[in-house]
């Protein structure tokens, strides 16, 4: 239940965006209701904790340094985000972060420990992304996902990944 | 460790890189790709048929297979005196023309039409992410130019630029070589610090990693547990 939720949910919000205009709704709208698939769940069972805060803002950065390395290692005119899509960015990774290494990441390791949490909101997280992204980019974004996902597994944190999510989409 | 090698290898083969949040666009297809612009596609052309209907051509657009260029016509935006349709072609130019005191931030398509057009149309070009936004879109009769420079109309889709034009001939969007010269001579200079700070944030991720492996694991318990009780 909680998967259709979460993948409708993307896949609308990809479609709802392809209208002139309704880019920064669709984002905003999109990453609130993603934040809704948390609803219910204790913030520590979502790796939201308050404890090592501040490493766990650190880890973030530095998790964000990774995702960004590509892109800063090879470009020589920065693509900007325009202004107005910044802070729906910033929304729509929370909403994503909370749905997908939260609530999703958490029912899925009940159901079959880490191995499924782990490769089970990898594969969530690209399939969402099927129809916003071209077919060349979803290896990225899977990859990304693993990432964030072994991060989420490793530290028991949302913290950081929720920081870089939200660096690299800004940056980018 | 090996997911974000795993991650650096995969984004490294889509320029220019990792994306989310809004919609990418799709890898631009260069004639000439600059060398940020990773793996390349040639860019396609186009072929339109316009039928003649009561004496008057009908509205239809035209556009590369890639969609990297759509120019729409107008009912009756072609002289069909003793024609029966009206074929229109798109295609990307090679070589990459280089004018002095411009730069073209896109393909130059050329696009040729069998009969005289009398309307304006609308020109939609796509640009590319890795690419600084064009400043207008440039028409010249002839590849030696001159060039004319055509206002672009408010942005409607991101990586777009769009314009009206009274004649055919061939297409570019970019800007004057005079507005980049700041711009790109600052990139350069920022680059490298970037690249600094980001290997210095992420030898930094090595720290929580560091500090979290010394703390003995608790035996029983979920790990979620474990912090509450940190807390």
């Amino acid at each position: 239940m909680l998967l259709a939720y979460v993948l409708l949910l993307e896949w609308t919000r990809a479609l709802a965006a392809t209208i002139p205009g309704a880019v920064v709704p669709a984002l905003l709208l999109g990453g609130a209701g993603l934040v809704l698939a948390a609803w219910g769940w204790p913030a520590e069972r979502l790796g939201l904790g308050t404890s090592r805060l501040g490493l766990r803002l650190v880890g973030g950065i530095a998790l964000a340094a990774v995702l960004l390395l590509p892109a800063a290692a090879r470009v020589s005119a920065v693509p900007i985000l325009p202004g107005a899509l910044a802070i729906a960015a910033v929304v729509v990774s929370i909403g994503e972060e909370v749905a997908f290494r939260g609530a999703l990441f958490a029912a899925l390791e009940d159901i079959g420990g880490a191995p499924v949490a782990v490769s089970g909101s990898t594969l969530a997280w690209t399939a969402a992304h099927a129809l916003s992204h071209p077919a060349e980019f979803l290896p990225a974004v899977a990859a990304a996902g693993l990432l964030l996902a072994m991060w989420r597994l490793v530290f028991r944190d949302l913290v950081g990944p929720i920081v870089a999510h939200a660096i690299a989409d800004t940056a980018l | 460790m090996l997911a974000a090698i795993a991650y650096i290898i995969a984004a490294w083969s889509v320029a220019p890189g990792f994306y989310d949040g809004f919609s990418p666009p799709q890898p631009y297809n260069f004639v000439c790709p600059p060398p940020q612009a990773g793996a390349n596609s040639q860019p396609s052309s186009g072929h339109l048929n316009i039928k003649i209907i009561n004496g008057s051509s009908d509205p239809n657009s035209g556009f590369t297979d890639d969609g990297q260029l759509v120019i729409g016509f107008l009912p009756g935006a072609f002289d069909v005196t003793g024609k029966s349709s009206v074929n229109v072609t798109i295609t990307p130019v090679t070589p990459c023309p280089n004018p002095n005191g411009l730069r073209f931030v896109t393909n130059t398509y050329l696009i040729t039409a069998d009969a005289p057009l009398v309307k304006k149309s609308n020109l939609v070009m796509r640009y590319s992410n890795v690419s600084q936004d064009p400043s207008y879109i440039y028409r010249a009769k002839s590849l030696d130019g001159p060039w004319t420079r055509l206002d672009v109309q408010q942005q409607a889709q991101l990586w777009t630029t769009s314009t009206q034009t009274d004649q055919l001939g061939y297409f570019a969007a970019g800007f004057p070589s005079s507005a980049i010269s700041t711009a790109s001579s600052s990139n350069q200079e920022i680059l490298p610090i970037i690249i600094a700070v980001l290997i210095v944030a992420v030898l930094l991720a090595g720290i929580p990693l560091a500090v979290l492996r010394r703390r003995p694991a608790r035996a029983g318990g979920r790990r979620d547990a474990e912090e509450d009780e940190d807390e």
